[in-house]
């Protein structure tokens, strides 16, 4: 009945063009056509509803003096006084410093460790090498935070399997995992060890997506492999390269928060906080800080906003995919 | 598909014609890079499985806290974690919150991928909007918390699983898939046949897609596994700890100088003492990487078309 008067399946239309003729039935037709829809899609949007849209909307406490004893109109509006304060609190400048630095370092060295080793991987003719080799690289990306500083800890902490081999060979105990002024590093290993690999199965899927043939003629013309690297290898995985880069962009302030509240006690807050702990350890885990640390946590998340809409703009204005498509 | 697998793995076998031989020197590189490598992920892991089936002669002969080459080997660290103490109450209260997370998180996002998978459907373009705004801003942490706190669900299992258990990026992999790769003329013949929109999901869509399913499915799993910030935020109270948690506590926390640190360390480990700590420890850090060790193939084997799916067409 109803269904056989449905004109042009939709399913059959491709994605990301428009219906050509969006249909004009009245609202109640085409609700009950299509209510198991709108009920399948129903539990998804509520639990957004309840875990994204009321907590954003709660954001607002952070243009008030918030108290956790009055219900939430009575609070008085302060307008930004609370961002003022935030710029001014020394803690808030040196979390948000810490964490620009940790992101930096990991879009530096952290992302070209993962396209090297996905070139290299790509290079390497065996299957067999290559699929043994992936599947270690690629393993501790499923690990916690917890398991790696546990797994760190052994190694390279102070009674840890490396100090005691320095300490056989007569050398000193390395101190690498207490010690606040190396820890960028410290925290670099443990990037690579724990992400590098996941980043090299993304781009090693787009390696593979190139078409050999053009290999082929590159080499028939006379490239040798460094310009084949450059002028095919490189363009080709490009709009990956955008893409992720524009997702590293966006979460630029959202370093994470397990591995450095995990070795926060180890390397003191200095080296470690970053926004997300400044924010934890100023609300919920001290009292009076509620609206500071919204405050915070707001300034956050419209700065991570802003920057996925300008990087993704960016990117469109250099002729790549981006993350969406204008519509 | 298959076909297209055998000539690529006897491409990648040989080098091409047309590709040239590398150097000596350029091929010993890499291979030395390559193994160091691999060595710096498989050599922790190794020591930490020596050490969890170490004996206390193997630990003092050695003298510390990691061995590396297990001389004799005692299961006895595993059998005292496994034996009821915190240690087992913790992994099955994990595993049981991996279950029921995993399980939640599958129905709502394979409802809203199918759902969302018709354009043009009533309502399509707000809800998908909805949905996908997700992506681009975070609220913050303590408004989540007061939103958690209002529901009364602080230092309860469910805050462990109700915040997270839909991911917008996992509802576009699956959406995608569901579009590109379920024929429409599969759907359109069911629904010619008479079959409503939820027979349809289960009896055409669903077994098509089992696969990815899995993929989705077991990367929530190892979310809910993993779980440890929301344990930390919204569940300090909890008498049974998840396992990362109870790690931090005996691993990591106690090497810390805070002396409650060391009396919590002490509680997860009383009435285990008939094997060394540090065995006891190690053994603990395997069972939390078993697994995911154990999901870890089926992960590799289609987590990679999964993502293409999701990062190139979606």
């Amino acid at each position: 009945m109803a269904v056989t008067a449905e004109p042009a399946a939709p399913t059959a239309a491709p994605p990301k063009t428009r219906a050509t003729a969006p249909r004009r039935k009245p609202l109640r037709h085409r609700l009950r056509l299509d209510w198991p829809l709108v009920v399948l899609t129903v539990p998804a949007l509520a639990q957004l509803a309840v875990f994204f849209y009321a907590p954003s909307a709660y954001s607002v406490i952070a243009f008030m003096d918030y108290s956790p004893y009055r219900s939430l109109w009575e609070n008085p509006i302060v307008g930004f006084t609370h961002f003022q304060i935030l710029f001014e609190d020394p803690y808030f400048v040196d979390a948000l410093l810490n964490t620009l630095q940790f992101a930096f370092a990991q879009l530096l060295f952290v992302f070209p460790t993962s396209i090297g080793l996905a070139l290299l991987m790509h290079s390497v003719i065996s299957t067999k090498l290559r699929s043994t080799f992936q599947s270690i690289v690629y393993l501790p990306y499923f690990f916690s935070w917890v398991l790696v500083v546990s797994v760190f800890t052994q190694v390279l902490g102070q009674d840890g399997l490396f100090s005691r081999w320095l300490v056989g060979m007569g050398g000193d105990r390395l101190d690498i995992m207490r010690d606040p002024d190396s820890f960028m590093f410290l925290a670099w290993l443990q990037w690579t060890w724990k992400d590098a690999g996941w980043g090299m199965i993304i781009f090693l899927a787009a390696l593979a997506s190139i078409n050999p043939a053009l290999y082929e003629a590159a080499a028939v013309d006379g490239a040798n492999r460094w310009k084949r690297l450059w002028h095919i290898t490189l363009p080709s995985i490009r709009p990956v390269i955008v893409l992720l880069l524009i997702l590293q962009l966006g979460s630029i302030l959202s370093v994470g928060f397990e591995q450095y509240q995990l070795q926060r006690a180890s390397v003191g807050w200095g080296a470690s906080e970053v926004l997300d702990t400044f924010v934890y350890y100023r609300t919920i885990l001290s009292a009076n800080g509620e609206s500071l640390g919204t405050a915070a946590g707001l300034f956050k998340g419209v700065i991570g906003l802003l920057l996925i809409l300008a990087a993704n703009n960016i990117a469109h204005r250099l002729g790549e995919q981006g993350i969406y498509q204008k519509s | 598909m298959s076909t297209l697998t055998a000539t690529r793995s006897r491409r990648r076998d040989q080098r091409p014609a047309w590709d040239e031989e590398p150097s000596f020197l350029g091929k010993s590189v890499k291979a030395l890079f390559l193994l160091v490598y691999a060595a710096a992920i498989i050599v922790p892991l190794w020591a930490v499985l020596a050490t969890s089936l170490a004996t206390e002669d193997a630990l003092v002969r050695s003298g510390g806290d990691m061995i590396f080459l297990p001389t004799d080997i005692s299961l006895q660290a595993y059998r005292e974690i496994l034996s009821g103490g915190a240690v087992t109450k913790s992994l099955l209260f994990t595993l049981m919150l991996t279950a029921v997370g995993t399980a939640i998180s599958l129905v709502l996002t394979v409802g809203a991928a199918y759902g969302l998978s018709r354009p043009g459907s009533v309502w399509h373009r707000k809800m998908l909007t909805a949905i996908l705004v997700t992506l681009l801003f975070a609220p913050g942490m303590y408004p989540s918390y007061l939103v958690v706190q209002d529901l009364g669900l602080l230092n309860d299992m469910w805050a462990l699983i109700l915040p997270v258990c839909f991911s917008a990026w996992n509802l576009i992999v699956l959406r995608t898939f569901f579009m590109t790769s379920v024929p429409g003329e599969l759907i359109d013949a069911a629904k010619i046949d008479g079959a409503g929109e939820f027979r349809t999901l289960f009896k055409v869509v669903l077994p098509m897609s089992k696969a990815i399913l899995a993929v989705i499915g077991l990367f929530y799993a190892v979310g809910y596994w993993n779980t440890y910030f929301l344990a930390v935020l919204y569940t300090p109270g909890l008498e049974t700890k998840p396992i990362q948690v109870l790690i931090q506590q005996w691993l990591i926390a106690s090497t810390g100088p805070a002396g409650q640190d060391a009396a919590a360390a002490a509680a997860i480990s009383s009435g285990m003492e008939n094997a060394p700590a540090a065995s006891l420890k190690m053994a603990a850090v395997v069972c939390t990487i078993i697994p995911i060790v154990i999901m870890y193939p089926f992960i590799q084997k289609h987590f990679t078309k999964a993502v293409i799916t999701g990062a190139i067409k979606g």
